[in-house]
């Protein structure tokens, strides 16, 4: 016999914890938010620098193992963070090349040579936005990529 | 205009990279939050879950071994969960419509899609804050109810949901 939902309204912690009015107002609290993070995002480029060495080092690794599937996990979920962080930092376009070599990568246990070459482009995009330090918003040049990868993905799957 | 005061709030933000953790940190610093507490993997978190008693999670979904849907399912699930209708507001790379269902059927409060922003931090935590939704408890399933907010309210047709 299926079981009958039973619904439950939880005690309002939350709205006796925070008042909607008293701070500051939602503009000026995003912008105090931003300072407080502004050194930061300016680190972030070491960091990043960490995480592109790392994945460049699963990428020889996997050619050097004829691709194993351990290597490839390794490279998606750094994929995965930067894809995560590239963004949040201000580097959008990182983002985009992360995401787009997570869904290259996601589910696969094994990769051919134009699989790797694949991989490699992606790296060295990531490499270029940073040399070039494309920060903020680029929406055309971020359109422009994610369609260039997605027919590259295409073409090799 | 004034807009949300949340100096009382307590937060804790789960996320394995730490530049991620001090990111949001230094956002909820900036939003006026002033009890903010980190856990790097979600066995920590839960311990911390335990001992602080937060008003709100922030959680990052893939933390091997374990994950933000395992901590999530402790504090929906476990027997000694301080509450098991802490908000949770799952915070990830991870978009793809099915890994958002997933999220939502593990218990999780709100989604949130990395790369994030302060403006897109804030309004979510707002949005947790005005919309308390009610839990259902039907099955395996423990959470914020899953249908769309005032659905229930404006159904006028028959009921066919199992058991009634």
């Amino acid at each position: 016999m299926a079981d009958k939902p039973q619904e439950i309204q939880p005690p309002n912690r939350l709205t006796k914890k925070v008042r909607k009015t008293g701070g500051p107002a939602p503009d000026k609290a995003i912008l105090r938010a931003l300072n407080a993070a502004e050194d930061l995002i300016d680190s972030y480029q070491g960091w990043a620098v960490d995480d592109l060495t790392a994945l460049w080092k699963a990428y020889e690794d996997h050619r050097a193992e004829s691709g194993s599937a351990k290597e490839i996990l390794t490279m998606f979920e750094i994929a995965h963070g930067i894809r995560g962080e590239g963004g949040s930092f201000g580097f959008q376009l990182i983002s985009t090349i992360g995401d787009s070599l997570c869904k290259f990568l996601e589910g696969k246990k094994a990769l051919n040579a134009a699989g790797s070459e694949v991989i490699k482009v992606h790296i060295l995009a990531m490499r270029a936005v940073f040399r070039q330090n494309l920060k903020g918003p680029q929406p055309a040049m971020e359109r422009d990529l994610r369609q260039l990868l997605t027919l590259l993905r295409q073409k090799v799957r | 205009m004034s807009g949300y005061d949340f100096e009382n709030l307590k937060v804790l933000v789960v996320d394995d990279s730490r530049p991620m953790r001090s990111l949001i940190n230094s956002f909820l610093h900036g939003f006026g939050v002033k009890d903010m507490f980190e856990a790097a993997d979600a066995d920590e978190a839960y311990k911390e879950v335990k001992a602080l008693n937060p008003d709100i999670v922030i959680t990052d979904w893939r933390m091997p071994p374990t994950d933000g849907l395992d901590l999530v399912k402790n504090i929906r699930m476990d027997m000694d969960s301080p509450n098991p209708y802490l908000p949770v507001i799952m915070l990830t790379g991870f978009t793809e419509l099915h890994r958002v269902k997933q999220a939502r059927d593990a218990g999780v409060t709100a989604f949130l899609a990395k790369p994030i922003s302060a403006a897109a931090l804030y309004r979510r935590l707002c949005t947790v804050i005005d919309d308390q939704r009610p839990f259902v408890r039907v099955g395996k399933f423990f959470g914020p109810d899953r249908r769309a907010k005032n659905r229930s309210d404006q159904y006028m047709g028959v009921e066919r949901r199992r058991g009634h």
